[in-house]
């Protein structure tokens, strides 16, 4: 047996075999047999590219720059999501950057960039940047030449007005929302004034109109499980492209409490995918299930994945960092709050000094081959065990992920995904023209 | 299974071929580089003009 190969039955009975180091893989879907059967076919072709898919994965775990800056221009909220990772005190009386002090961090981030051909990514996140509308709005009109811009929003201030000139921009947009239910959806996403997004929310999604840079983002706990599937065809008949479905991080102890199940989240979540098939199979409108697809590439094109919390190491403090409304350098933004992970204050540091700070090696080091239940797991690299700052929060950052066994479900699924050939109705169209074969068996 | 006969998929001029069988081994790659992009599928990808999706 060649060394470093895993073979398993899967769900569906196909046989599969996968070098959880270069992620070369193959099945074979002939279901008729109870042994793991991999043709001698496969194997050829393992010996000949198995040298240069590790060359090629070690690359893009270890030789990835920066591409993307988090901007938190403000630390205060508008709501109180019960799993936000910013305590309620810094949401409440936190401070929010000044025009001045926004030029100041972009102008210092162009510079440090100047000279390269691709533009660089801004997102405004956390916690509510629509507070500083009018600071961020500014800076898109003064650096739209410079940089690719993003916000996150819950949408409660979002007007008609804003739409139309973050889709001008071209501005990549995420909203907030966690259930086609107003009742599931303002439980967790309260907000005093409007007790809950819901409403403004969904209102946004229907100004958006289709728009190609919209997503919604929703967060998964033991209150909304349930209602994936039915979010999706809500979101579908929205027009909305993109839907991300993030499991609950427990970032801050009272979290916990909103676990899903994971058998329950497994069988919710795969419902959701297959509901965003059918739809997108049997309608003009195509919607994908962003983390799901983002497993799917980690499989098969393995350096096209954009999400960088299920790489290893993970992208934070590689590939983005965070800028919160203090000027902190932090590896990204679910580690705010924790002091031992500040790099330095974009006021009085380099950046370069942030990247080679030990905060940020510190989690650039953190890496499934040290962590035990990672070193003889073969989804290993395909889900990179997140998050390090979740882990860190529950006291080690080298524990078994919090998700271990959904994400180890989710991919033996995406695996029948591939088997089933219904891969090109979960990729983006636009990003699906943009990949070809490197080399195909069959 | 349904990898029976040559899939021929053509997205904005690429066209991609592919003999359907039982057995199944691929890797796809970036034609485009992936440069500018972030680590969240949404941001910084938006095209020009509205995609149909």
């Amino acid at each position: 047996m060649p060394e470093g190969l895993h073979f398993w039955k899967n769900h569906d009975a196909a046989s599969v075999m996968l070098d959880p180091d270069n992620l070369f893989w193959g099945i074979n879907a002939r279901q008729n047999h109870p042994d793991v059967l991999i043709p001698p076919a496969i194997l050829a072709l393992y010996e000949k590219v198995k040298n240069q898919l590790k060359r090629e994965i070690k690359e893009f775990r270890f030789g990835q720059e920066l591409t993307a800056i988090y901007i938190d221009p403000t630390d205060r909220c508008n709501a109180s999501c019960s799993y936000c990772y910013i305590s309620p005190k810094t949401r409440k009386n936190g401070r929010s950057m000044t025009q001045e002090e926004l030029d100041r961090v972009l102008e210092k981030i162009a510079a440090h960039f100047k000279g390269q051909k691709r533009k660089q990514v801004i997102i405004f996140h956390a916690s509510e940047p629509l507070l500083v509308k009018e600071i961020l709005f500014n800076a898109i009109r003064r650096y739209k030449h410079v940089f690719k811009f993003g916000i996150q929003t819950n949408a409660l201030l979002m007007e008609k007005k804003d739409v139309v000139f973050l889709k001008k921009h071209r501005v990549g947009v995420g909203i907030s929302l966690d259930s086609f239910s107003p009742a599931v959806n303002n439980r967790q996403r309260f907000s005093r004034e409007e007790k809950g997004n819901f409403a403004k929310a969904v209102k946004a999604i229907e100004w958006f109109k289709g728009y190609a840079g919209l997503n919604v983002i929703t967060t998964i706990t033991k209150f909304n499980v349930r209602d994936l599937p039915g979010l999706v065809k809500f979101l579908h008949g929205k027009k909305v492209p993109c839907v991300l479905m993030n499991p609950v991080r427990f970032t801050r102890a009272p979290i916990a409490a909103l676990k899903p199940d994971d058998a329950v989240l497994t069988r919710c979540f795969i419902k959701a995918v297959n509901t965003a098939v059918r739809l997108s199979k049997t309608s003009s409108h195509k919607i994908i299930v962003g983390n799901f697809t983002n497993t799917l590439l980690a499989i098969i094109a393995p350096v096209a994945r954009r999400l960088m919390c299920d790489i290893s190491p993970c992208g934070g403090g590689r590939c983005f960092f965070t800028i919160t409304a203090r000027g902190d350098m932090i590896p990204c933004g679910e580690f705010t709050g924790l002091k031992q992970f500040c790099g330095g204050n974009i006021f009085t540091h380099s950046i370069p000094e942030a990247m080679q700070s030990r905060a940020f090696r510190k989690v650039r080091e953190r890496m499934v081959e040290k962590i035990s239940e990672c070193k003889t797991c073969a989804f290993r690299n395909i889900c990179g065990a997140p998050c390090p700052a979740e882990l860190h929060s529950l006291g080690d950052m080298y524990q078994k992920a919090v998700f271990c066994e959904f994400y180890k479900n989710i991919i033996k699924f995406a695996f029948q995904v591939i088997a089933q050939d219904k891969v090109r109705y979960l990729v983006r169209s636009d990003s699906w023209s943009s990949l070809t074969y490197k080399y195909c068996l069959n | 299974m349904r990898h029976s006969k040559v899939k021929q998929t053509i997205d904005s001029g690429v066209i991609k071929n592919r003999k359907s069988s039982s057995v199944l081994s691929y890797r796809l790659k970036c034609a485009k580089t992936a440069n500018g992009l972030s680590h969240f599928v949404m941001y910084g990808d938006v095209p020009k003009e509205k995609t149909v999706l």
